[in-house]
């Protein structure tokens, strides 16, 4: 139905500068004229974020489901990541949601407000098996029992290390035994006063997150009440501070930012100023053409083995008049055949086990060099589940507001971890 | 939205004509020409009416009510009376902050703003080589995108940026600017007054507005040109620097696009607006009930201080045509 209405309401949007009686027609049209509708051809309309390779993977996978059948059609929208929540946001409040959205951390924002619909009973009908096709990450997107979204993009934070600064400074490789010592013995070999740093930091939740869970912490606990305040979190969080403000293995705040404007880790590791960074595999396109040697390794360990990891899942939202033609697409979508095409654009890992298992994943045609693939295979055995909440933005609006200063400037994670707290317990209800 | 646009479109051509004729004409009717004429003038307002009740007048009164209620966007929005309000006023700590941020904002980057606008107005009015050169370099800024300029200024103000570097010629150890929270809203005021040449334009041509007679009056009684120009030049311009301020004022209670840019608030929300506040709650929290609120209360400080400005307005601003 969607693209038919949505071009008849963008001409009536035009016409209003020149038309008043354009606008009028336009709008009051809205409910009646669904295009697609009946027993003939369905045209599903489909949001994904992303830039230039995530728009080339979406459309060709489009493409084979479109050439696998032909009730089907799916209009795929791409919008620019930064303004995705807000515009598939204004398109649900408009009544106009898409049939099929990519959602990731923020899934139980539409969940909890029942804006998408439980997929179990469509899971049942299609006989998938979501552990046996995904994994420990196939019920990912659940809120209260009932799976929202299924998984489409999965991989872990993985460890990028340049080969050449690791082979000067003769420190042996990262690997998944490595404790936190190790981690920083390393980083301190690696460091260079001024110039050239171990590691390019932990700040982003993703990353301090994975150290309080090799803690043995949690951020939120089991019953659904926040637990920022824990000696574990306090002593993780304190130690991925201490790596810039202490050991001075990292760069501060100060130091990133007179390396460039909108400096971080990801670039900071191609331009060779950090020996190590923790991200997804997504850093891996912008590191084909470089002239170092690099590799990839597994998330090192604390007390325990723990990893975040990222991804996205395809939802349905509940304006769509079609669901079963939009969980066929969804089926076929994150099916192997699919799922290939993420690989094939060096888009991310695919979240379909079979396909992260295959030759064509370990040992893909882009690579100019040998890369460790298997790296993301072997962290899913210890990747933990965040807490993704319904008020996953507030949430992370907290602990940023409370460690801006923190991490430029260092300082005491309890005091700081306290205020969270209190926080936290103000933003989130658990759930009953 | 779509319904009571078209009603009060129709209301308004359905009441025109007899409003037209019981308070303009006390005569018997409209002639056949001025019943044209206000018909024509109906459809040529038209564009403008219906912009404003559809997308101004009506989303207003829509948020009117949308701040009485929590709304997250998806569900039906459920009525709360005056609960935003009190909750922003008495228990939203950050709200206090993000108020008297943009108050430091507003009264320290208008003023600043306006006296760098005058002072460099005043030396392009000046018979100097290069003139029209200037004059359209300290107005380039101004034509900038916001973005790129905060792109800009991002590696302007960095710890060992070139501002910095400046400093240090002078034997200043400057601050890390938008990294250090007490640093980090001069640092936005810096931004704001690089873009000072948008009210010097203005102000310029008032200058020359300033009646030659004036200034010759002047030297023959013997002014000097500091005196020329509190005494002349100052007084008949102050209109324009009025209307700068109050533009200005209403311009920084509003700021958005460079905090959004440059520092999303941070760090430790030292650089939290209001209306990146509103933004954030609205458009990341889904409260829009409370961001509805937040943007009434700022529309009430910004009505605050508008009001203010007026009202001191008659003690200093000199209206040429006013006198007599």
């Amino acid at each position: 139905m969607g693209s038919t209405r949505s071009r008849a309401r963008r001409a009536g949007a035009a016409a209003v500068a020149a038309l008043t009686v354009g606008l009028l027609a336009a709008c009051s049209s809205g409910g009646s004229t669904g295009g697609g509708g009946g027993d003939g051809k369905v045209t599903l309309k489909m949001t994904v974020w992303g830039g230039d390779v995530d728009k080339k993977a979406y459309q060709e996978r489009v493409d084979l489901f479109e050439a696998s059948q032909d009730e089907i059609s799916i209009d795929l929208q791409l919008i620019p990541g930064d303004a995705y929540e807000q515009k598939v946001q204004t398109m649900i409040a408009g009544g106009d949601g898409p049939d099929i959205l990519q959602v990731a951390e923020g899934v139980n924002v539409y969940s909890s407000k029942s804006q998408i619909i439980p997929l179990d009973d469509l899971v049942a009908d299609a006989g998938l098996d979501l552990d046996d096709r995904f994994g420990p990450v196939g019920t990912l997107y659940s809120y209260q029992d009932s799976v929202y979204a299924i998984p489409d993009r999965s991989g872990a934070m993985i460890v990028y290390y340049n080969k050449d600064l690791f082979d000067a400074a003769g420190v042996g490789y990262p690997s998944a035994d490595w404790t936190w010592q190790d981690a920083q013995t390393a980083m301190e070999k690696l460091t260079v006063p001024g110039e050239q740093w171990g590691f390019a930091g932990a700040s982003w939740w993703a990353q301090w997150w994975s150290f309080a869970y090799q803690n043995g912490a949690q951020i939120i606990d089991d019953a659904g009440r926040p637990a920022a305040d824990s000696p574990e979190v306090v002593e993780a969080l304190q130690w991925a501070n201490d790596l810039a403000h202490v050991h001075h293995v990292v760069p501060t705040a100060a130091e990133y930012a007179d390396l460039g404007p909108d400096m971080s880790g990801d670039p900071a590791f191609a331009a060779q100023k950090v020996a190590m960074n923790t991200t997804g595999f997504w850093a891996i396109n912008g590191l084909l053409d470089v002239d170092f040697e690099w590799d990839i390794a597994p998330m090192w360990q604390g007390r325990e083995q723990a990893v975040s990891a990222f991804g996205s899942g395809l939802a349905i939202s509940r304006d769509s008049k079609h669901a079963a033609q939009a969980f066929a697409a969804i089926d076929f979508l994150t099916d192997v055949e699919a799922q290939e095409v993420v690989i094939k654009y060096a888009q991310d890992v695919p979240a379909n086990l079979e396909v992260q298992q295959s030759d064509a994943f370990l040992n893909p045609g882009w690579a100019t060099r040998d890369v460790n693939m298997a790296a993301f295979g072997e962290s899913s055995a210890f990747v933990f589940r965040a807490p993704l909440i319904p008020e996953w933005n507030e949430m992370q609006a907290a602990f940023d507001d409370n460690l801006g200063t923190f991490w430029n400037e260092g300082g005491d994670a309890a005091t700081q971890l306290a205020k969270i707290q209190s926080q936290l317990e103000s933003i989130i209800k658990p759930a009953s | 939205m779509t319904a009571a646009l078209g009603e009060a479109f129709g209301a308004a051509r359905a009441t025109s004509p007899r409003r037209a004729g019981g308070r303009g004409v006390p005569r018997q009717k409209l002639s056949r020409r001025r019943r044209a004429e206000a018909r024509w003038f109906w459809v040529f307002i038209s564009p403008w009416l219906i912009g404003f009740l559809g997308f101004l007048l009506g989303p207003m009164v829509a948020s009117v009510y949308i701040s009485l209620t929590e709304w997250d966007s998806f569900t039906e929005p459920e009525f709360v009376g005056l609960d935003n309000y009190t909750r922003a006023l008495t228990q939203d700590p950050v709200f206090w902050q993000a108020l008297g941020n943009t108050f430091f904002y507003a009264l320290v980057s208008v003023p600043l703003g306006l006296v760098v606008g005058v002072w460099l107005a005043n030396l392009l009015n000046k018979k100097v080589r290069g003139r029209k050169f200037f004059r359209t370099m300290i107005y380039l800024p101004t034509l900038v995108p916001l973005v790129a300029t905060a792109m800009v200024f991002k590696m302007v103000l960095a710890p060992s940026g070139p501002l910095n570097d400046l400093l240090g010629v002078v034997g200043i150890q400057g601050p890390s600017w938008l990294l250090d929270p007490v640093w980090v809203k001069p640092a936005l005021v810096v931004l704001a007054t690089w873009g000072a040449g948008g009210a010097t334009v203005l102000l310029l041509s008032a200058m020359n507005g300033v009646p030659k007679e004036f200034y010759e009056a002047a030297e023959i009684d013997g002014a000097g040109p500091v005196r020329q120009f509190w005494s002349i030049t100052f007084p008949q311009i102050t209109p324009i620097i009025f209307f700068n301020l109050i533009m200005g004022l209403i311009g920084a209670f509003q700021i958005f696009g460079q905090v959004y840019i440059l520092t999303s608030g941070g760090p430790d929300n030292a650089s939290m607006m209001m209306v990146p506040l509103l933004f954030r709650e609205a458009f990341s929290f889904y409260h829009f009930g409370y961001a509805s609120a937040i943007a009434w209360l700022l529309f009430v400080v910004i009505i605050g201080f508008t009001a203010l400005a007026f009202r001191t307005s008659r003690s200093w601003v000199f209206y040429e045509t006013e006198v007599r």
